[in-house]
């Protein structure tokens, strides 16, 4: 496997970019012309060669610079890591389950040799190597899941399973749509959704509960989230919005399709095998819209989904005061004509 | 729901009623770690109608070249501890499901109180490794009926020290729930496993002390109760299927091809449930999951435990 | 920032009334939150042990010292600083038993203050009776310095460490005891809607 990692950057001159296979494989979230906030849950199997799901963790040409911005923001923030004191053998599931998953499907970057407990471990991309003893605190540089959480791209959260519900007890948290962890960290499901407009009242949470409580072992599953981000920002926390809240202000027809960006969340869950908690992993995926529009399939059917979206919606993922500008930029390449369903391309 | 075939690798004979099964996987990989207090569903083929029975996982978590089960044989069964004791031998080739935990440690707790009797010391074998894995104060109270009864005590003896003690009902030893339950300190949780008296007598005591229910923790599996015949109307099939009086309501709509996703098949887990959308008799709930307003309201049924009396049952499969 | 839906954070506040089942009653009170201890004791007294906490009201608040020594008797502490009063209650968990039933009247800062060193003891806060004493002033989380300001009355406060305007969400942290305080004017630096009394 092949894999070129690229020099960018995901704050100040903000020169990440995604190649033309990088936009090919990205996930596109919208299969039909309406939208509306859904479980969508699915089995985590195997998907296309080349695709984000041909592995159970995909790692992209923006690994190398996406955990370089993620050291920037823990280096300024070291609140983004948090777990509480009983997660430690939770922490240990994660590091085996990262730890596994890379060198077995990305052979040629990530080594992992176990003796016994003594697990050595080799980032080839990151240059980073160590020997440590599995189930040890001791033995390694920070806490397992920082240290690990630090090597592997997107979101991480760690539920315990408890009085018949999830908390969420754990988390390394850089790349967040606007939600902090130091806020949230030991919520409980129902408190830690309780922003998500429409979505109690429905009763999706609920049900969404019952059915990650009921996650088995080796049968992970996965759905997708979407929101907007203004510049490839990664970092677009609370804690931070001072610094890229202002950007809504400046949006224009002539500088949307460089700045507006999809921002598609691929959100896995895995069973831990030791402490029964629950992996949460949210991996984001940026495009411009320019880039999304070099299919145009794809912009005609973001913009049906951007045009009829609710106002509670809109306002939840704070794209009040851009979405007309993104409507507009969008609608040229709308020609009203129907789309057949599927997140397909071409 | 993923199942593995596993080879019984050894049998050992534990008490005059209990049996403990060794199980190494037949493709030779290894088997996942698991987390204390989890249970395995093993299916048997018995007579050509497949049996399941979940059984707690005992051995250290962390071996993954081996499951161990143990299980005790059960005066009134339906078959299946039967047939693991009298037709399971080493060689024999099972199915089982991954590793599920209804019964964990709640590693906030500050200490952890176990209570087991009889066969029901199982997931507390694997919760034992769990608790010194990670420094865990503890104490494990077991009671069995006589000393050739005591499954693995002499190893927890060992293995416990003065952490663990054992009520011998033949020599007049009597475990005084309320007693220990009134001593425990701020952060104590409470584990119980055993027969229904038991496991009753705990809750009843802990709810009288004034213990916050989340630290009070309880695992029951229940042996499906056989009843009298019944039939039920599928609203999303669209077909009717009769439940003879030796099968449970699950087996009898996985018979017909309509089976739900179902885990524990005792109650436990909830994964079975099914909505009740018309009824013209009474459900018998005999499951741990439902609340009393559910049980109640006629709207919901288990159907791995329960029945009905009813000439209509319309559920929402 | 005005969000047209409800928050499920919130905490829900109830009043003081005495646990049938239970080994033992502490109830920690602090100046107008005497007032639900008083009416605790209006109730039945229960056969258990019982202890009472209570942090006397300075000049900002009411007092009720007095009246609950003449009521409570032996079974009362009584403390002239919030800080002397949780130091006090902390050191005494140890030695509580399981059963034991808590109950916690005062300022939303008081009790979080409270249910965090109570969860130190793995007691969680749903185990513990919570009544909001005569102000509904909250505790604030400023997100981006992380300070808290506490007793706050407005619909918008200055941060008491970094002075930005924060707008006060609906959104409520157990672990921090605290609501979240979002910066108002990040947008449009300078410009802050009135700020308004709505939590007296």
């Amino acid at each position: 496997m092949g894999l070129a990692f690229k020099e960018e950057t995901f704050r100040d001159d903000y020169t990440y970019r995604n190649s033309l296979d990088a936009i090919r494989r990205f996930p596109f979230p919208f299969p039909e012309d309406k939208y509306m906030y859904s479980v969508n849950i699915e089995p985590h199997v195997k998907g296309k060669p080349g695709s984000v799901l041909e592995f159970p963790l995909d790692i992209d040409e923006h690994y190398v610079s996406e955990c370089r911005d993620k050291a920037i923001t823990l280096a300024r923030d070291p609140g983004r890591y948090a777990s509480l004191p009983h997660m430690m053998d939770a922490q240990w599931d994660v590091l085996e389950l990262i730890m596994e998953s890379l060198s077995r499907d990305y052979p040629e970057q990530f080594k992992l040799t176990k003796d016994g407990n003594r697990w050595t471990w080799q980032n080839l991309p990151l240059g980073i190597e160590n020997t440590f003893t599995f189930g040890d605190r001791s033995s390694l540089p920070m806490e397992p899941f920082e240290y690990v959480g630090r090597q592997i791209q997107g979101d991480w959260v760690i539920l315990d399973q408890r009085e018949g519900t999830l908390f969420a007890d754990a988390g390394i948290v850089t790349s967040q749509a606007d939600w902090s962890l130091a806020f949230d960290v030991g919520m409980s499901w129902h408190q830690w959704h309780a922003p998500v407009p429409r979505a109690t009242e429905i009763g999706v949470m609920d049900r969404a509960l019952k059915f990650m409580m009921n996650l088995q072992l080796g049968e992970p599953v996965r759905r997708l989230n979407w929101t907007m981000t203004l510049n490839p920002r990664l970092d677009t926390s609370p804690e931070n919005y001072p610094l890229w809240g202002p950007d809504r202000n400046h949006i224009t027809l002539d500088n949307a399709g460089d700045r507006v960006h999809l921002r598609v969340e691929l959100q896995t869950l895995f069973r831990l095998p030791r402490s029964n908690g629950i992996v949460f992993s949210i991996r984001c995926y940026l495009i411009s819209l320019n880039e999304l529009a070099t299919y145009p399939r794809w912009a005609k059917r973001f913009h049906r989904i951007l045009k009829d979206l609710h106002p509670d919606l809109l306002e939840y993922k704070g794209l009040t005061k851009f979405h007309a500008t993104a409507v507009e930029w969008l609608s040229r390449y709308d020609d009203g004509a129907p789309l057949d369903i599927g997140t397909h391309p071409e | 729901m993923s199942t593995v075939n596993v080879r019984v690798a050894a049998i050992e004979q534990v008490t005059p009623l209990v049996k403990h099964f060794t199980l190494v996987r037949e493709d030779g990989q290894a088997f996942p770690p698991f987390s204390g207090g989890s249970h395995v569903v093993v299916a048997m083929d018995i007579g050509g109608r497949i049996h399941r029975n979940a059984y707690s996982l005992m051995g250290a978590p962390d071996d993954t070249q081996a499951y161990h089960i143990s299980v005790r044989r059960q005066e009134r069964s339906r078959g299946g501890s039967a047939y693991m004791h009298d037709n399971v031998a080493e060689g024999s080739v099972l199915q089982i499901t991954m590793p599920v935990n209804l019964f964990q440690l709640i590693r906030m707790g500050r200490k952890h109180v176990l209570i087991a009797g009889g066969i029901g010391i199982t997931p507390f074998m694997s919760q034992l490794h769990d608790l010194k894995r990670n420094g865990f104060e503890y104490e494990l109270h077991y009671a069995f009926r006589s000393p050739e009864h005591g499954a693995f005590s002499a190893q927890l003896k060992s293995e416990c020290g003065e952490r663990a003690h054992f009520y011998i009902d033949s020599l007049g030893q009597q475990l005084d729930i309320p007693a220990v339950l009134s001593r425990q300190p701020l952060g104590t949780h409470v584990y119980v496993c055993g027969p229904a008296p038991m496991v009753n007598a705990v809750l009843e005591a802990a709810r009288e002390l004034g213990w916050p229910e989340n630290h009070v923790h309880s695992e029951q599996f229940t042996a499906p109760p056989m009843g009298d015949a019944f039939k039920v109307q599928l609203a999303k099939s669209n077909m009717e299927v009769e439940v003879t009086a030796d099968m449970t309501l699950l087996e009898a709509l996985e018979t017909a091809g309509v089976g739900p996703d179902s885990l524990c098949r005792g109650g436990a887990c909830g994964r079975c449930e099914l909505d009740v959308l018309e009824l013209d008799g009474e459900i018998f709930h005999h499951d741990h999951y439902l609340s009393d307003a559910e049980k109640s309201s006629g709207k919901k049924i288990l159907p791995c435990v329960s029945r009905a009396r009813c000439t209509h049952m319309l559920l929402d499969i | 920032m005005e969000r047209g839906y409800r928050i499920r954070s919130k905490p829900n506040y109830e009043t003081l009334v005495w646990k049938e089942k239970a080994s033992a009653h502490v109830v920690v009170a602090k100046g107008a939150g005497g007032m639900a201890v008083l009416q605790l004791f209006q109730q039945m007294h229960p056969v258990q042990p019982v202890t009472v906490f209570y942090v006397r009201g300075d000049s900002t608040d009411k007092d009720y010292s007095q009246t609950l020594t003449k009521l409570v008797g032996d079974e009362l502490q009584v403390f002239d600083t919030q800080m002397e009063a949780l130091y006090a209650f902390y050191r005494r968990l140890p030695d509580m038993k399981m059963g034991t039933r808590f109950y916690v009247s005062g300022t939303e800062s008081f009790i979080w203050s409270l249910c965090k060193l109570a969860a130190l003891f793995d007691i969680q806060e749903s185990e513990i009776v919570k009544q909001l004493s005569n102000s509904l002033s909250r505790p604030v989380y400023c997100v981006h310095c992380k300070a808290t300001t506490p007793n706050v009355t407005t619909n918008i406060v200055a941060c008491s460490k970094c002075s930005r305007k924060l707008f006060v969400r609906d959104h409520f942290s157990r672990h921090l005891g605290a609501y979240m305080g979002l910066m108002i004017d990040a947008e449009n630096p300078g410009e802050v809607p009135a700020i308004e009394e709505i939590y007296p």
